[in-house]
């Protein structure tokens, strides 16, 4: 990874302008990720050496594509972000009482401190995370004020159009979900062209007491690409978050999640797909951390590896002194549909508390055979024998999603729209 | 209808089938009995097209050639294999798996697929057959069914799919004696001038349901002995003892009706 710039984004506080500075020394400092470093163990060295970010465009290219008909239908509230820049006519900001939704450009000029904690470098050491913090100065930022139920989805569309340099873009997302109130986040990630480059995008979630958001990713960006998302969570007192994410494009789709348990009887809800063919590498990397006593966090993956793809579940569970009656599970079941697919599949535990259930496994399978030939034995043809019970498997990830529209978009994308 | 003349099957050098012949005519019910290990089962998954197995002989439904067509073309050709073991499928809804099936085949043969509703009606008269509550049909096929259940939905597809043969093996086992009565009654039912069945089954009981036409005991991948529906009667008070172990001369002398033609 290089950077194509030495001049970082603008907007903001002085302390963000520091942050920026700080961390375009941190990209030196850090380098791109090796082999070494067990979040990266699995992602292609040599073509994430060959991204470079920068500062985002005015504004991105014009499209001449149908969004509409790449992503899910959802009738509410809109920001659609084309590399790295809002584009305004393509979006729908609707003010809704005790809701507010801008770009971050505006938030940046307009109420800083709402968005102060996305900027903070603290001891960051992913390098991409350090390019987010130093170019991207755009995207989406929803703020939720106290006691209010938003039942309409907000749907967030990320587009990818790789230019020569900087090849990359980065994109920001801020979610604040006030006390008592409950929301429904959709980030819809695609991208057009068959250029090579990627799209970083990093989302900052704070949830107060008994505050619910239900957030969902679907990244469905071209092969030709690599997408990284990382999603930044803090829960306050008794807050439940659910993540649902759908890691089906991509050369190499990274949805990474860091999960801070803050407040006591906090609950994290994590669930999620990923569907490779080809060369697809499609990793998923989670870190849930325990800080208070009595939070609940579960983990729920389910790969389908074709062709020769690779898929990493690399699940975290750290419980910290003092979070005691830790309640944490952690599954991730596999189907290879070849014997040149691959799966790396790893918990990471590490509990220094009390009374703590954590309880994790994984299975590796291939499509029972008995199964299929019970199928043929019905009349159905293999083929078909063999979607169905992939989409069997791949269903029990989809029917975690209570949106109708968007359990409809991957199961069309999934090609079992019957079903 | 069904012609099946010195068929073989083997696994890894394993010979299981060592011969077998069986002529079923149209409408004609044949009870196959015989001990475990027999090759039974073998032979219901040889007709229905399981892979695996070296086979050899002739085996022609309508004079098409079965042993050369897949699994999926038998079924559509009119075979189907109630299984002693029914497969569990987790994440495959029951009525959907239904549909599929019954759609693959009407496609097969070229005839127009049925729409979501009008199946639903066939559906539920073929529930009414087994007495299977639909909440089943909402379910994953056989997932967490009982051993009961999983044969009563066994029952339920061949209702829906309507075939020329069907072949149940083992269809009575593990079934209580409302259900073996129910599932008796749905079997008798689907019975007619162009269907024709064989049961394969270790029990008189079901026998003394479903009237077979002709029984034939099977010993050692051979058909080492046929006779009417008193043959059964007969292994239930002698067992396999006279069959087992002992040349085909060597067999009791009984009076033989209805051999097979
Ligand atoms: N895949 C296999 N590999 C090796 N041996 C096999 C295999 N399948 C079946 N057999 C053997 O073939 C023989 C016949 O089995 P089969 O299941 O046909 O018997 P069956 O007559 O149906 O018995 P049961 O009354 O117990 O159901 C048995 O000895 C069995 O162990
Ligand atoms: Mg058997």
């Amino acid at each position: 990874m290089t950077i194509s710039s030495t001049a970082p984004a603008v907007g903001g506080t002085d302390a963000m302008a520091d942050a920026r500075l700080g961390a375009l020394d941190r990209i030196a400092e850090l380098g791109p990720p090796t082999r070494r470093d067990e979040a990266w163990r699995y992602a292609p060295h040599r073509q994430l050496g060959e991204l470079t970010f920068g500062p985002s465009p005015e504004s991105g290219p014009s499209l001449s594509v149908d969004l509409d008909s790449v992503v899910p239908t959802l009738s509410g509230p809109r920001i659609v972000v084309v590399n790295g820049a809002v584009d305004r006519d393509r979006s729908k900001l609707a003010s809704i009482d005790g809701i507010r939704i801008s770009t971050l450009g505006d938030a940046l000029a307009e109420r800083p401190e709402r968005v102060a904690p996305h900027f903070e470098l603290g001891d960051v050491d992913d390098v991409f995370l350090a390019a987010n913090i130093a170019f991207g100065n755009d995207g989406a930022v929803i703020h939720i004020e106290d006691n209010v139920d938003l039942d309409i989805p907000i749907h967030i569309i990320d587009v990818a159009v790789p230019g020569d340099s900087p090849n990359g873009t980065c994109t920001g997302v801020v979610v604040h979900v006030g006390s008592q109130s409950s929301a429904t986040v959709v980030e819809t990630r695609v991208g057009f062209t068959d250029a090579f480059g990627g799209s970083n995008i990093r989302t900052s979630v704070t949830l107060d007491a008994d505050a619910t958001l239900e957030h969902i990713v679907l990244q469905d960006v071209p092969t030709e690409q690599i997408h990284l998302s990382r999603v930044d969570v803090t829960q306050g007192l008794n807050s439940t978050f659910r993540a649902r994410s759908f890691n089906l494009g991509a050369a190499y789709g990274r949805l990474a999640y860091t999960v801070h348990l803050d407040g006591e009887g906090a609950h994290a809800d994590l669930s999620g797909l990923f569907f490779g063919f080809g060369d697809q590498t499609l990793d998923q990397q989670l870190d849930i951390t325990h800080a208070a006593p009595n939070c609940t966090s579960r983990q729920s993956y389910r790969g389908v590896l074709d062709d020769s793809s690779t898929g990493v579940f690399n699940g975290g569970i750290d419980v910290k002194p003092g979070a005691d009656g830790t309640d944490a599970e952690q599954s991730n079941d596999n189907l290879l549909l070849s014997n040149r697919a691959e799966i790396n599949t790893q918990p990471r535990l590490e509990i220094l508390a009390d009374e703590v259930a954590c309880k994790h496994g994984a299975t590796v399978g291939q499509l029972d055979d008995t199964a299929l030939y019970y199928m043929r034995s019905r009349g159905i043809p293999a083929d078909e024998a063999r979607r169905l019970l992939i989409n069997g498997f791949a269903d029990q990830a989809v029917d975690d999603v209570g949106i109708g529209a968007v359990r409809d978009w991957i199961t069309h994308r999934l090609g079992h729209d019957d079903v | 209808m069904l012609h099946v003349k010195n068929l073989t099957a083997s696994i890894d050098d394993k010979q299981i089938l060592k011969g077998l012949d069986l002529d079923v005519g149209a409408g004609e019910v044949h009870a196959i009995m015989g001990p475990n290990g027999s090759g039974k089962s073998t032979f219901a998954h040889a007709l229905a097209g399981r892979e695996g197995y070296d086979i050899e002989g002739t085996v022609t439904l309508d004079d098409a050639d079965l042993l050369e067509m897949e699994p999926e073309d038998r079924a559509a050709a009119g075979i189907f294999m109630g299984f002693q073991y029914p497969v569990e499928i987790p994440g495959v809804n029951n009525m959907y798996f239904l549909r599929t099936a019954l759609n693959s085949v009407r496609k097969a043969r070229g005839e127009t697929e049925i729409g979501a509703r009008d199946f639903l009606k066939t559906a539920n008269e073929a529930m009414a057959l087994v007495d299977m509550k639909e909440d089943f049909l909402n379910r994953a096929v056989n997932a967490g069914f009982s051993g009961g259940e999983k044969k009563r939905n066994e029952i339920l597809q061949m209702a829906v799919m309507q075939p020329r043969l069907a072949i149940l093996d083992e269809t009575d086992s593990g079934l209580d004696i409302d259900a073996l009565r129910i599932i008796a009654g749905g079997v008798n039912a689907l019975r007619g001038p162009e269907r024709s069945m064989i049961v394969i089954t270790h029990y008189q009981r079901l026998l003394d349901y479903i009237k077979p036409d002709f029984v034939h005991v099977l010993v050692d991948g051979r058909i080492v002995e046929s006779g009417d529906h008193t043959l059964a009667l007969h292994l239930e008070d002698h067992g396999y003892a006279d069959f087992v172990n002992t040349d085909l001369n060597d067999a009791p002398e009984r009076p033989l009706t209805g051999a097979p033609s």
